[in-house]
């Protein structure tokens, strides 16, 4: 499984779309209905599969799955 | 084999009150969930005994307390009880509710037992279903409305034929997750590292009550130090009451529309509320701490697993009163977004750090108030009931672990119940009428004029 699926499939978990249904632009709150406990939960588990440390102001700015997983390679890469 | 798991920190926050105050009471949690219309008792009964084999919390016993007090929890495979019929059809509804509130009140005695009783109930004017009585360490507020919402989707699918409601999550795999997650060492350092990092920052926090500064400035007498920063708890007397307030539709959709297009989460906006009052009559104080309650459900499996989710985190805050509304709403959401994230911490730790570096008094607190939002209303969400009326309540166990707890619901025709819980040894209804009454003088006058400074709303209401 590529990390992308791996990615979308957390994401599913917290909302009603399926992983081959996510695009890139598809906003956390407004299009999969997250809440603010569910997308703070949802980047301590995203720590936690990945091994990666996310700075809370960072995270905050991210609103797009693209972005996350932008974030998410970036942080890998800088390791 | 059986498994054994010790407690969540969820479920060690009730099992440490009932070691505190010295009674299981103070973890009892009751509800009816009523229909008008005739019930057919015996498949009710077959979909009761049905749910407690879907859902697991329901079947979850504790051992005997160590020395330290301290059980382990597990998951009988089958609890084959029986379920009661009680009739109350003759009564009042009032005395219904009466009697019922005494139910509430039953606490469960012995280690190795069942902590959930069920009873089919036939009430007054018509109304069928059940009533519920738990222990809070198998199941929070939203756990319980799962379950009422999936008895009735079995009864339904028996009944009407309709869908088969879908599978609920496995208790005991959620519960290995949970502790798993909270035995993550790098997790745990990061959450540490952050709730005393805010103590670094702010220093000790400053006690604040509903009654104004005599209450703290009498625990400063009665320990004999006059820069004491907490109040003493009641432990002998924690007598309840309860009033609630109904905020009707139009006010409410204000306050929604409000947090809707400025991006604010009710829960905040609401903390706001509270801590504004707190320091209008605290004489300004700006350092304000209150205990908000989290519902830790966000995943489909933590949705649907039942359990004890809910847990509560200071909610600490420094606002001038030159800040305005909308900045001081952020402010509280930004400090909110962090706990969230930092919420999987067991919050007892947060209270030993700050009694070992300040030495604070055993049985002090640092609040007063304790707020719980709770966006599910208790209502069965059917379509094959949608055009029934329903009669559904909770009920208070009686016995407040705090000493001024609010639970803000939605209600099913659109408006908002404020439901304060007080300890009647050291508050009366008119503390409450002055709380609520000032929340809903600041919200209101915030969401019309949100470019106004703090100290300026609290002059003007």
């Amino acid at each position: 499984m590529t990390q992308e699926m791996e990615f979308k499939m957390i994401v599913a978990q917290y909302c009603q779309v399926k992983p081959e249904e996510m695009k890139e632009d598809m906003r956390f709150r407004e299009d999969l209905g997250f809440s603010s406990l569910d997308f703070m939960s949802f980047l301590g588990e995203l720590e936690d599969t990945f091994d990666v440390e996310l700075e809370e102001e960072d995270a905050l700015k991210v609103l797009t799955i693209g972005e996350a997983l932008e974030l998410m390679k970036r942080l890998q890469e800088e390791g | 084999m059986q498994e054994y798991y010790p407690l969540t920190a969820a479920q060690k926050m009730h099992h440490n009150w009932i070691l505190k105050y010295k009674t299981q009471q103070v973890s009892g949690v009751s509800v009816v969930a009523s229909l008008k219309s005739p019930l057919d008792f015996g498949l009710l009964k077959k979909c009761i005994q049905l749910e407690m084999e879907r859902y697991g919390c329901m079947r979850v016993r504790f051992t005997k307390p160590d020395a330290k007090g301290e059980v382990r929890q597990y998951i009988v495979k089958k609890d084959n009880r029986d379920i009661p019929i009680k009739d109350l059809s003759g009564m009042s509804m009032a005395d219904a509710d009466n009697l019922m509130q005494q139910w509430a009140y039953e606490t469960f005695e012995g280690d190795d037992i069942p902590m959930c009783d069920v009873s089919m109930m036939r009430l007054p004017e018509g109304y069928n279903g059940f009533f519920i009585h738990m222990d809070h360490r198998l199941i929070d507020s939203c756990g319980i409305v799962v379950m009422i919402n999936d008895v009735m989707q079995l009864y339904t699918h028996y009944r009407f034929q309709s869908d088969y409601p879908d599978d609920l999550a496995d208790y005991e795999k959620v519960l290995e997750k949970d502790l798993k997650r909270a035995n993550n060492e790098k997790r745990f350092a990061k959450d540490k590292k952050f709730w005393d990092d805010q103590l670094d920052a702010l220093g000790e926090p400053l006690y604040s009550d509903i009654q104004g500064p005599s209450v703290l400035a009498e625990a400063r007498k009665r320990h004999g130090n006059q820069k004491l920063r907490a109040a003493d708890i009641e432990l002998k007397n924690l007598f309840v009451e309860v009033k609630d307030y109904y905020l009707e539709p139009e006010p409410t959709k204000n306050l929604m529309d409000f947090c809707m297009n400025h991006q604010l989460s009710m829960t905040n906006l609401l903390l706001l509320g509270i801590r504004t009052y707190l320091s209008k009559v605290n004489d300004g104080q700006e350092d304000i701490t209150i205990q908000n309650f989290i519902s830790r459900r966000s995943t489909h499996d933590e949705w649907t697993s039942g359990g004890s989710r809910t847990i509560m985190f200071p909610c600490r805050t420094v606002i001038s009163p030159e800040t305005d509304f909308m900045s001081a709403a952020y402010e509280i959401q930004n400090v909110q977004n962090k706990i969230y994230m930092h919420s999987n911490y067991d919050p007892a730790l947060i209270e030993d750090e700050m009694r070992k570096r300040y030495r604070t008094p055993e049985n002090t607190t640092y609040e007063s108030c304790y707020l719980t939002y709770q966006p599910m209303p208790v209502k069965m969400d059917n379509p094959h009931l949608a055009n029934l009326s329903q009669h559904s309540k909770w009920f208070a166990n009686g016995a407040a672990t705090k000493k001024m707890y609010l639970t803000v619901s939605h209600t099913e025709h659109g408006g908002m119940n404020f439901s304060y819980h007080y300890q009647t040894a050291q508050l009366a209804e008119h503390d409450m009428e002055l709380l609520y009454y000032y929340m809903m003088r600041i919200l209101f006058k915030g969401i019309a004029e949100p470019d106004m400074s703090i100290g300026e709303i609290m002059e003007s209401v």
